[in-house]
């Protein structure tokens, strides 16, 4: 039995599509607090605003993130969702489980929370949504002594790392990203379980530039997956493209005897360095700007180079006070190194840190600090030399001042004595 | 010279008590000692939360720092209107 009407929800039933209303109140009937979600909401499309208050102080003891409190401003009608908090799991890197842990998980939500998951969050999190503040430490209890999972991040802290499937099941992937992530989440503990920053942080990692968990778009540090040296080229694979034996895109195109090299292949890359010299593929290397384009087309006839690491791209964030912004590229190869437990992305982090704690506002994504403070005093920041890569426009502005420590010898000049001379 | 762990603490404290809000940003314990590295006033501003002499509270999207006593008062007041 409905314990509220809902006929404005009711209308998202309809059609051919799955549905959370329908959903939802097949969760009702074994959890009655669901009731109270959709009644809420119904009330929230009249009133066309939310009812769901934020905050407060939940969360279990000595972690600062993890659990997101989440209240009704209507109690006394739903008493059902008075508390409903939010608890984020961090996810196994590249999401690997076995089916009996993912049951594990829904058994415990099933017993201390309302059974409704969201899986995954946008930052790659399994999210445990509707428990009470009474409800919290036992659930944690179960979580870390039994089923061995611990919290993500959550608030000011360094959110849950996330990873694409990497060298585990991807053949593009220029460097093991389960293997950073697991480095960088364990290494990081304290940052994730503890507010640090002036605001979130979160790192994303996708091993080749086709970028399956969009880091570009929505991590304050992406590395993504490259090489130096040049696409490895197989000309017998390139042939049976041309002849139609090999399927295009993995075969992912229909029709694939339409293949045709110079439409689908030479003329969309986009920094047009790749030609066909008689029956030989050629490409321009140095032009290349590693946009898997060609790889993607014909997988089995090119290949990434063998000199493997990442770009580091800082600075992408959603659309909160100011508007959403890509990531920058800010360090064009860097090194991947397990065997020195990748000292090269951790000193560029802390670098990073200790810069954006001191100089960065309260509730500043480190994207809103370089573009508050600019481009090159963050380059400066990292120790980097400029690279025409970091220039979007060049020579937008013809007027370029140099300090005296830029140019060879430098200068001495006083400012105030040099206008005097141009006083009227 | 940076203030020892007890003097960072002391002072983190006495800032806490003092401000109008209960509830303050990381950022706002830096000044307690100016010799100090950011990434060390919160390792020790966390370790006042293990001690139970400040708590997190959280806004959803961030996490501030308040004394226990002020902060659960304020949240009362809330939770009852
Ligand atoms: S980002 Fe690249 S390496 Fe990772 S899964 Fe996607 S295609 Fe494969
Ligand atoms: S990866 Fe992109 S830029 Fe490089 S050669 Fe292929 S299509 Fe051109």
């Amino acid at each position: 039995m409905p314990k509220h009407d809902t006929p404005l929800l009711d209308e998202l039933e309809k059609g051919p599509w799955p549905s959370f209303v329908t959903d939802i109140k097949r969760q009702a009937e074994t959890k009655p607090e669901c009731w109270d979600i959709l009644g809420q909401l119904e009330v929230s499309f009249v009133d066309k605003i939310t009812h769901w208050k934020h905050g407060g102080i939940v969360g279990v003891f000595g972690y600062g993130g993890g659990i997101v409190g989440r209240y009704s401003d209507m109690p006394k009608q739903f008493p059902g969702v008075a508390h409903f908090h939010t608890v984020r799991l961090n996810q196994p890197s590249s999401k690997f489980y076995n089916t009996a842990k993912l049951r594990a998980i829904c058994d415990l939500w099933e017993k201390y929370g309302s059974g409704m998951t969201n899986m995954h969050g946008s930052t790659g999190d399994l999210v445990l949504l509707g428990t009470t503040t009474e409800n919290l430490e036992p659930l944690f209890y179960d979580l870390t002594h039994d089923l061995k999972q611990d919290l993500g991040g959550s608030g000011s802290n360094l959110r849950t790392p996330a990873c694409c499937l990497g060298t585990a099941r991807c053949e593009y992937s220029c460097y093991d990203t389960a293997s950073l992530c697991h480095h960088l989440t364990m290494h990081y503990q304290d940052e994730i379980h503890r507010p640090a920053f002036p605001y979130k942080f979160k790192f994303k990692m996708s091993g080749c530039p086709n970028d399956c968990v969009a880091s570009i778009a929505r991590s304050d540090f992406s590395v993504i997956g490259t090489w130096k040296d040049d696409i490895r080229i197989d000309q017998a694979e390139v042939a049976k493209y041309i002849s139609g034996d090999n399927k295009p895109n993995g075969g992912a195109k229909s029709n694939a005897s339409a293949f045709d090299m110079e439409r689908d292949v030479l003329a969309l890359c986009p920094t047009g360095c790749m030609r066909m010299k008689g029956d030989e593929l050629q490409i321009d290397n140095k032009n290349c700007t590693r946009c898997m384009h060609c790889l993607n087309m014909m997988p089995k006839a090119c290949r990434p180079g063998l000199v493997k690491g990442a770009s580091i791209l800082c600075g992408a964030k959603a659309p909160i006070l100011d508007g959403a912004q890509m990531a920058t590229l800010t360090i064009p190869f860097i090194e991947i190194n397990p065997d020195n437990d990748y000292e090269a992305v951790i000193d560029v982090i802390e670098e990073i840190w200790d810069w954006w704690m001191t100089v960065g506002k309260n509730r500043e994504r480190v994207g809103e600090t370089i573009q508050r403070v600019g481009l090159p005093t963050f380059i400066k920041v990292l120790g980097l030399d400029p690279i025409p890569q970091h220039v979007k426009i060049p020579r937008e502005n013809p007027y370029v001042f140099w300090t005296s420590d830029e140019v060879p010898g430098g200068f001495d000049r006083d400012v105030r004595e040099f206008r005097k001379k141009h006083a009227q | 010279m940076p203030l020892s762990d007890d003097e960072l603490k002391d002072a983190i404290v006495a800032k806490a008590t003092k401000a109008p809000k209960p509830q303050l940003y990381i950022k706002d314990f830096y000044k307690c000692d100016p010799d100090s590295k950011a990434r060390r006033i919160k390792n020790v501003a966390n370790e006042l939360v293990r001690e139970e002499r400040l708590m997190f509270w959280s806004s959803g999207s961030t996490t501030m720092y308040g004394i226990p006593s002020r902060i659960k008062n304020e949240d009362d007041k809330d939770q009852s209107n």
